[in-house]
């Protein structure tokens, strides 16, 4: 006998009291805080990184434009002469082919045997008589 | 939850303080909704330590983007979507890192105890094999899909209605209600030898 939809559901709603063990809850909130502050700390390391760079092109004047620009054309440059021009072509390996020339039989012996060079015809294959 | 014409978010105060900075509030609300969210990740994952994880990361997912909550739902709807979103993606990342299918045999969650309610009052007999169909149910409850096995999980364990299932899940109320009667089959075959032995 299988049990009813109603016994399965009743079954699956008693899963409904399951709690994680006694204290879990503490212990998740001080990794959760530390994994924030973690979390805070990288941030703000690239965030100082950031400012620091700010800062720097600020303090350099009007001579960040033409540092600006520099770097443009060096940047355009190195990736004109690193773009492949067009695609490659590989050729595959090649595969031997098994090409015979099987020569055909000499047919010279057959001919010959063919040629009836008995001496009472003896004269009459391929010999003109006068 | 859920509600169509729902009434003020109960947590309002307490979401508006973790957006100014509060971490105590932030704080309260994990403890308020923690363990419905483990409940419905950990009946997903079927593991503790993955559980652990994704649930910290769910949390800290919803506490960077408290900033964008404007409260056109509930605070607990918003995070229930985020919890499903990240545990979905989640199964299916260690699907393909490991090859791991709920359907291989894993012996974490079918004998683990804090999956077997022992809280209803029974006699010891009885309880005892409740407890033993408890751990038939874990075990083929992991045997089903994870689109079957999340619709059980938010409509048999958590309670939640199909239409709200359906909205949560973008699929139609229809597609609900068929996922929740084939696993219902498969949870059927799956218990009835247990079931013919204890009742």
């Amino acid at each position: 006998m299988k049990p009813s939809v109603e016994q399965i559901e009743n079954l699956l709603a008693l899963k409904r009291d399951e709690r994680p063990e006694e204290g879990y809850w503490q212990d998740f909130l001080c990794e959760f805080h530390h994994r924030q502050r973690e979390e805070a700390t990288a941030k703000s390391g690239l965030a100082n990184l950031t400012d620091r760079i700010s800062t720097w092109l600020s303090d350099l004047g009007p001579s960040k434009w033409a540092y600006g620009a520099g770097l443009a054309y060096a940047t355009v440059t190195v990736a004109f002469f690193l773009t492949p021009r067009g695609a490659e072509i590989h050729n595959g390996p090649t595969t031997p082919v098994n090409y015979q020339v099987v020569p055909a039989p000499a047919p010279t012996v057959e001919q010959l045997e063919e040629l009836d060079l008995s001496p009472s015809t003896q004269g009459s294959a391929g010999e003109q008589v006068f | 939850m859920f509600r169509q014409s729902r009434p003020p978010d109960p947590d309002q105060d307490l979401v508006t303080r973790a957006q100014q900075g509060d971490t105590r509030a932030f704080d309260a609300l994990i403890l308020k909704y923690g363990d419905k969210l483990y409940g419905l990740v950990y009946n997903m994952t079927s593991h503790k330590e993955d559980t652990h994880d994704l649930l910290q990361d769910i949390f800290a997912r919803a506490y960077q983007s408290l900033g964008k909550f404007k409260g056109k739902s509930t605070f607990y709807t918003w995070i229930y979507q985020i919890a499903i979103n990240m545990t979905l993606n989640f199964l299916k990342k260690r699907k393909r890192r490991t090859g791991i299918s709920l359907s291989d045999p894993d012996t974490n969650v079918q004998q683990d105890p804090s999956m077997v309610d022992t809280t209803h009052e029974a006699n010891p007999e009885q309880q005892s094999s409740i407890n033993e169909l408890q751990i038939k149910l874990n075990e083929a409850l992991k045997k089903l899909s994870d689109p079957h096995r999340m619709v059980v999980t938010m409509f048999d364990i958590q309670g939640i209605p199909h239409a709200e299932i359906a909205k949560v899940l973008k699929v139609s109320e229809g597609t609900v209600r068929s996922r929740l009667h084939y696993a219902h089959l498969q949870l059927q075959s799956a218990l009835q030898e247990s079931w013919n032995e204890r009742f």
